[in-house]
């Protein structure tokens, strides 16, 4: 089957589901899916969620839908998902087709619902005890349309890390739409450190995430976003009482990329805290996005609420579209936000220069250091130093070296 | 004191020099000698430290006329790392913090730059640190020094022993010093001046920059040079400091 998205614009429920190919006999969490599809409608560059990337361009290509074949996974060390199939799993745990049947029901973002309706299923993960998983996501189709989502589920009173990276092979023109439902059980931590380096014209992604963060939990996700392309995630975030989320993105972007994050963390219980910090590094023709909202609800009394975003620009095209915003409903609360976006600092580059070492590594120096500042925040030190190597291999590659 | 070419080793001549829309340094000449001590006093904002920014080739600083003459070669155009490769070193009077950079990783970065430059062999990380302790020890440095930030919530004092862990480990041929001794309690200072000594060969030369006199009790300088208004007004031997610190600069003639 062959989707241009954009077709789906204005378009009522049935027109809707017929164009993508589902039967009259919805599961219910499809048909609420569609409801609020056709309530949300396509995005557009008007819509506010996208108005930084360039939405209406991705959507306005032709892609031959990816058919899912599921087959037997294989046992290994990872869990490998390619283009949307596990193929690998490691013993005993528990990854598993299934239908949706927690959907949230007011998220914002239209691919949310329609990457829902697309994939024929869910992958299911459930991550048992104090699980440490790495999960690789490979894709190796041309021009096409790849949906697929996983619903994570963690148990109470655990503490599980996910490490996440994506592999591709020689593709070009294809779109995953792709995301988390996450439920974040009572008393636990889940962390989730994503690495995505991305070649030019190979995929792009829209990535719509929902995380919910029940009482007394902590959410730790770490994005490291590398290279060029486009890609967007959204998260969409609900505090529960005394819950804690603590969100660093790293982009260092290159070329003709344009990619980030678009957010919105609602403190819905009591007593909850969230911390986001963006560090952006923006090289070549590049630009980042940065699009946060933390909205304090009149339930959430007590709340504790940090944003800041700091972008450092290599180059005189390169762009930060940075929008920390935090919406509050009551006075008991601590917040502060921030953003600011500047070049590499000149009496930095100076010093080191004057022991010697060139304009050009003093400046590579600086951009790992301040790279560095949160790949650092990642515990566990193989994983620090295989992002520190992913960053490294994307700055060395794709830095475009600037006159002085 | 010699007209012989060969002893000078860095040659500033007539150098005017502005920051911003300034001239700060208007016409002013010295010459340092290999293997001998100059230190240069002046009162507060006489362009001292512009000078000392002048010859490193800072971006502050603007040279409109004159030339710096090193090792016989015009260096007014070069780079500021090429400067620091060919053997120029200033330790700064405020250096600067970088959070993010490990001290002992970018001092062996610097050193391996240095020795790849004279052709050597680069140094591993485990002979790098060999010689880094030994440093530290020497200056009375904790060893943590290794593992922090460059110069990062360093006090004042470790900020100028590290300034002079640079210095001896590049082991440069003109070293400038910008106020070392400022801000320095006594320890400090000794530390500081006995690496400072520990360096003197014979052949290397020193600029040492000071607001007070107190430095050149631990250094002992071969000439003093007096700074005013941009210019050397005046070039003496070490007797000048007694005679300036009883009737200060004013009492100079040019
Ligand atoms: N970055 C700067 N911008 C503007 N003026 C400066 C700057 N640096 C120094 N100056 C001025 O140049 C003069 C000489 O300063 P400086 O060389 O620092 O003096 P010294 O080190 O002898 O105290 C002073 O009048 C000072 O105000
Ligand atoms: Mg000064």
């Amino acid at each position: 089957m062959r989707l241009t998205i954009n077709n789906l614009k204005k378009k009522s429920k049935d027109e809707i589901a017929q164009m993508l190919g589902l039967t009259d006999d919805l599961p219910p969490s499809k048909e609420a899916a569609l409801e609020r599809l056709s309530t949300l409608g396509i995005p557009t560059k008007k819509s506010e969620e996208y108005r930084y990337f360039d939405v209406e361009s991705l959507l306005d290509k032709s892609y031959e839908v990816h058919m899912h074949v599921p087959k037997e996974p294989k046992i290994g060390e990872k869990i490998v998902i390619e283009n949307g199939i596990i193929i690998e799993v490691p013993k005993g745990m528990r990854v598993y087709y299934d239908q949706c049947d927690a959907l949230d029901l007011t998220h914002y973002d239209p691919i949310y619902y329609l990457g829902h309706l697309l994939a024929p299923h869910v992958i299911k993960i459930d991550l048992d005890g104090d699980a440490e998983v790495e999960l690789v996501h490979r894709y190796t189709h041309s021009g096409a349309l790849l949906p697929y989502r996983i619903v994570l589920f963690n148990q109470e009173n655990r503490h599980a890390t996910v490490y996440e990276t994506f592999e591709t092979e020689e593709i070009s023109d294809s779109l995953i739409l792709y995301g988390y439902d996450m439920h974040i059980a009572k008393d636990s931590t889940l962390r989730l450190i994503k690495t995505q380096s991305m070649d030019e014209n190979r995929y792009a992604m829209i990535s719509s995430n929902r995380i919910k963060v029940n009482d007394h939990a902590n959410a730790l996700i770490k994005t490291f976003d590398l290279g060029g392309d486009q890609a967007l995630q959204l998260f969409k975030v609900d505090l529960g009482t005394y819950s804690h989320i603590d969100a660093g993105h790293l982009l260092y972007l290159n070329h003709q990329a344009k990619r980030g994050t678009v957010s919105k963390i609602n403190h819905i219980g009591e007593h909850s805290t969230s911390q986001q910090e963006a560090k952006n590094i923006l090289d070549g023709n590049a630009r980042g996005i940065f699009d946060a909202l933390i909205k304090v609800e009149h339930s959430a009394k007590w709340t504790k609420a940090h944003q800041n975003s700091k972008a450092i620009l290599l180059h005189e095209d390169a762009y930060m579209a940075a929008k920390p915003q935090l919406e509050i409903y009551i006075d008991e609360l601590e917040a502060s936000h921030g953003a600011t976006t500047g070049q590499l600092d000149r009496k930095q580059i100076f010093y080191l220069q004057s022991r010697g070492i060139s304009y050009v590594e003093a400046r590579k120096m600086l951009v790992i250091a301040f790279a560095n500042t949160l790949i650092e925040t990642v515990k566990d030190t193989r994983h620090q130093e295989r992002i520190q190597k992913a960053f490294e291999k994307a700055f060395y590659t794709g830095h475009k070296e600037l006159k002085r | 004191m010699s007209n012989n070419k060969n002893e000078k080793v860095l040659e500033i001549k007539d150098v005017h020099a502005k920051i911003g829309n300034k001239e700060i340094l208007k016409g002013l000449s010295l010459d340092l000698e290999p293997g001998k001590v100059h230190a240069i006093m002046g009162p507060n904002g006489a362009g001292k430290s512009t000078l000392s920014k002048t010859i490193v080739g800072h971006y502050d600083v603007e040279m409109t006329g004159g030339d710096i003459i090193y090792k016989g070669k015009s260096i007014k155009d070069w780079e500021p790392e090429e400067r620091a490769l060919e053997g120029i070193f200033l330790s700064f009077q405020h250096p600067v913090e970088i959070p993010g950079v490990n001290n002992a990783y970018f001092l062996r970065t610097a050193v391996n730059a240095k020795r790849k430059h004279e052709g050597k062999e680069e140094l591993n990380a485990a002979e790098f640190l060999r010689e880094m302790k030994k440093y530290l020890e020497l200056l009375g440095m904790k060893s943590d020094m290794i593992s922090r930030s460059l110069n990062e919530g360093f006090s004042g004092g470790e900020k100028k022993r590290n300034e002079i862990l640079q210095m001896m480990m590049l082991e440069p041929d003109v070293i400038i010093l910008d106020e070392i001794d400022s801000g320095l309690d006594i320890d400090a200072l000794r530390a500081v001046s006995e690496g400072i000594n520990r360096m003197k060969d014979g052949k290397r030369s020193f600029l040492v920059i000071t607001h007070y006199s107190r430095i050149l009790d631990y250094i002992e300088p071969d000439y003093i040079h007096v700074l005013k208004d941009g210019k050397v007004i005046k070039t003496a031997g070490p007797e000048l400091v007694a005679q300036l610190e009883e009737h200060g600069y004013d009492a100079i003639e040019e």
